[in-house]
């Protein structure tokens, strides 16, 4: 029994999103078998698109949390772009292409902002992006100037995204999909994505290693930046009214599934797939309260508490998974050696006897 | 005694700019030198004075707590519901701050007892409060507090035309700092913050100063609950949540580290004056609300840009200074 929990533990350990599955299917069970209008087609499709988002954000926060760094402005990057990506894109026109280039592009701008700051100033990462937060942030209020963009200025493909399917998947599920598969190659299978794990788990030593430290927080952080800048595009496709306040407070929305889907906020654990699960855990139990007509300010408090609970899970799973190591390696915690053990080493200088 | 000097420095620094900021607001503007102006600088600053008050001692200390504002949220809502069943209001002022000291010993538990990082914490508790505060009151507000709160939240101390908020702002800055900078509680929490390891070994009381500075950050947000209701005379779900920004922002311009370990009170009193300078100061020029806060985001970099580029300057010049002819050259 004993050595069955311990394996148990330990496949948890090394993967703790996967216990994630777990509890999603469990909801998702409970929610098909006792809400009759959650288990309609359109409800599902709608729970998949309404993630997106937020999966999207959370994966590009999942690139800075591995490092052991934070963005706190992907909220205020995804509203200034999704602002003047909708307006650059509507007034002047473009295809897809053109787009999805443009909001990475400009969302990688902003990232390498946040970027020279934490590195050329040295500033910590979350006051770095607290700073930029306000000044994208006030950006976008100073561009949409008071006004706002209206999903009819956007070109018709743009609109239409939403409820498109391709095959049976709704488009903003099947983009989700291709940036976890894409994500989860770079970070796990790239001797790039190792390098990010290793400089979250140990940064000191990751630079002794002589791993390029600083160049790999650039990326990160402009790769963050790109991604809440593509998310601002879906923002616009799912929304079609963008204004000041678009993407106000959703970088905490981000961080919360992330946290939930098991990326470490302290670097160098946590995976991109597991961050999507984060965000559709989130979702699926909004749409849940929702169809049981719980107050929408329940959802607050119940994030908040997912996300103590899973901190303290995580933390647990994973100092277990270390004692566990330990004692298989028969690690004894290290004793002092009694101080008669400690013979006196003569002191030399230049081969010579140091005179004490 | 290098960093005292240092923050010395980063104080005077502070003042200077406070002068210059003041100079140049009040001959860019005629409105903005007079009692009007500056009562309302004075007054719009004490909310965010309380809270960034209260979270200092938490950054000195190593940690973060960002479930300030949601906490100032909480804090005035359940002294507003308890006033409005019929409580007297002063009693309901006691309760806000001792609720502030309940949840911060809640972020304080959390974070050192089951060792989790603290911004985690504090970002769930943040939305766990927040909810809370919303489902007390579901999307309604109260508002129309007695005239004696008003008072203390709005009014004039008599003959001085300085409000009386401000007079407790600055004895809750000087009881703080007696505790941070002459106490062996506040050394401890400056030893925690540079050092924990160390601390730990060297047998500081860890875990209880750890959960000391939480209920600290509480507490404080339950003072500035009492003022919220005083100046805004409203209580509504999610209110104070754009405060938490200005708040870690003064903070971190009073020259309190974001690592821990360094910072003082007098310097996050005179960055509060600082940010208020600025901010009344733009609004008189006639810039918008979100334009100042580009502005507040911006002196925040330059403040940390001109002190990183001191620290790197002064470390060349002291490895420029002493230098030893080798062995090759003699």
């Amino acid at each position: 029994m004993r050595r069955r929990l311990d394996s148990v533990l330990a496949s948890v350990s090394r993967a703790p999103e996967l216990g994630l599955i777990w509890i999603l299917a469990a909801i998702t069970i409970y929610a098909v078998a006792a809400l009759p209008a959650f288990r309609t087609t359109s409800n599902a499709d709608q729970i998949l698109s309404n993630s997106t988002i937020i999966a999207i954000l959370a994966l590009a926060e999942t690139m800075v949390l591995l490092t052991r760094q934070i963005d706190l402005s992907v909220g205020a990057i995804l509203g200034l772009c999704a602002y003047v990506v909708g307006s650059a894109i509507g007034h002047v026109g473009g295809g897809p292409a053109v787009a999805i280039a443009l909001s990475l592009g400009l969302g990688g701008v902003l990232g390498l902002g946040n970027a020279l700051l934490v590195d050329l100033i040295r500033m910590p990462a979350i006051i770095a992006t607290l700073a930029t937060l306000s000044i994208y942030g006030g950006l976008q209020v100073v561009v949409t100037n008071g006004s706002q963009l209206y999903a009819y200025q956007l070109p018709h493909w743009v609109n239409a995204l939403y409820s498109t399917h391709w095959g049976p998947l709704p488009a903003f599920a099947a983009v989700a999909v291709i940036f976890v598969v894409l994500l989860t190659i770079a970070v796990q299978l790239t001797r790039w994505g190792r390098d990010l794990y290793a400089m979250g788990s140990n940064p000191g030593a990751a630079a002794y290693a002589g791993l390029p430290v600083r160049r790999h927080t650039y990326e990160a952080f402009i790769a963050c930046g790109a991604l809440s800048g593509f998310a601002g595009l879906l923002y616009a496709a799912q929304y079609g009214n963008v204004d000041a306040t678009a993407g106000n407070g959703i970088e905490l929305t981000a961080i919360a599934a992330a946290v939930i889907g098991g990326v470490s906020l302290f670097g160098g654990a946590g995976s991109p797939l597991g961050a999507a699960l984060g965000a559709l855990l989130l979702i699926e139990i909004e749409n849940i309260l929702a169809i049981e007509k719980i107050s929408i300010f329940a959802q607050e408090l119940l994030q908040g508490l997912a996300i103590i609970a899973s901190v303290a899970v995580y933390a647990l799973v994973r100092r277990y998974a270390q004692v566990r190591a330990r004692r298989r390696l028969r690690l004894k915690p290290v004793e002092p050696l009694p101080a008669a053990a400690i013979e006196p080493v003569p002191i030399t200088v230049e081969g010579r006897e140091a005179s004490l | 005694m290098s960093g005292f000097r240092h923050l010395l420095r980063w104080e005077s620094g502070l003042a200077v700019l406070a002068v210059a900021l003041f100079a140049f607001m009040a001959s860019a503007s005629s409105n903005f030198a007079t009692s009007f102006t500056l009562q309302s600088l004075a007054l719009n600053s004490t909310v965010i004075g309380f809270l960034a008050l209260g979270v200092a001692p938490v950054i000195i200390s190593g940690d973060i707590d960002i479930s300030i504002a949601a906490m100032l949220g909480l804090c005035t809502i359940v002294m507003a519901d308890v006033w409005h069943g019929g409580v007297n209001i002063w009693v309901a002022a006691v309760i806000s701050m001792l609720l502030g000291c309940v949840l911060g010993f809640a972020n304080g538990i959390f974070v050192v007892l089951l060792e989790l990082p603290s911004l985690a914490i504090t970002l769930g508790s943040m939305g766990a409060y927040t909810g809370i505060a919303f489902l007390i009151l579901g999307g309604s507000a109260i508002t129309g507090f007695p005239n004696s709160l008003v008072t203390l939240g709005t009014g004039l101390a008599p003959g001085t035309g300085i409000p009386w908020s401000t007079f407790v702002l600055l004895a809750a800055a000087a009881a703080l700092a007696f505790l941070l900078h002459r106490t062996v509680v506040g050394r401890a929490i400056f030893a925690i913050g540079s050092n924990k390891q160390a601390s730990r070994f060297s047998g500081l009381a860890v875990v209880r100063t750890k959960i000391l500075v939480f209920v600290i950050s509480g507490f404080m947000s339950g003072v500035a609950a009492v003022f919220y209701a005083g100046y805004f005379d409203t209580a509504q779900g999610g209110l104070g949540s754009e405060d938490l920004l200005p708040a870690i922002t003064v903070v971190i311009l009073g020259g309190v580290s974001a690592y821990g370990g360094t910072g003082t009170i007098p310097g996050v009193v005179l960055a509060l004056f600082v940010l208020g300078i600025l901010q009344t100061g733009l609004g008189v020029l006639g810039l918008s609300g979100q334009e100042q806060t580009i502005a507040v985001g911006l002196t925040l970099i330059l403040a940390l840009a001109v002190s990183a580029a001191s620290r790197a300057l002064r470390a060349r010049l002291a490895t420029a200074v002493p230098r030893v002819p080798s062995r090759e050259a003699a």
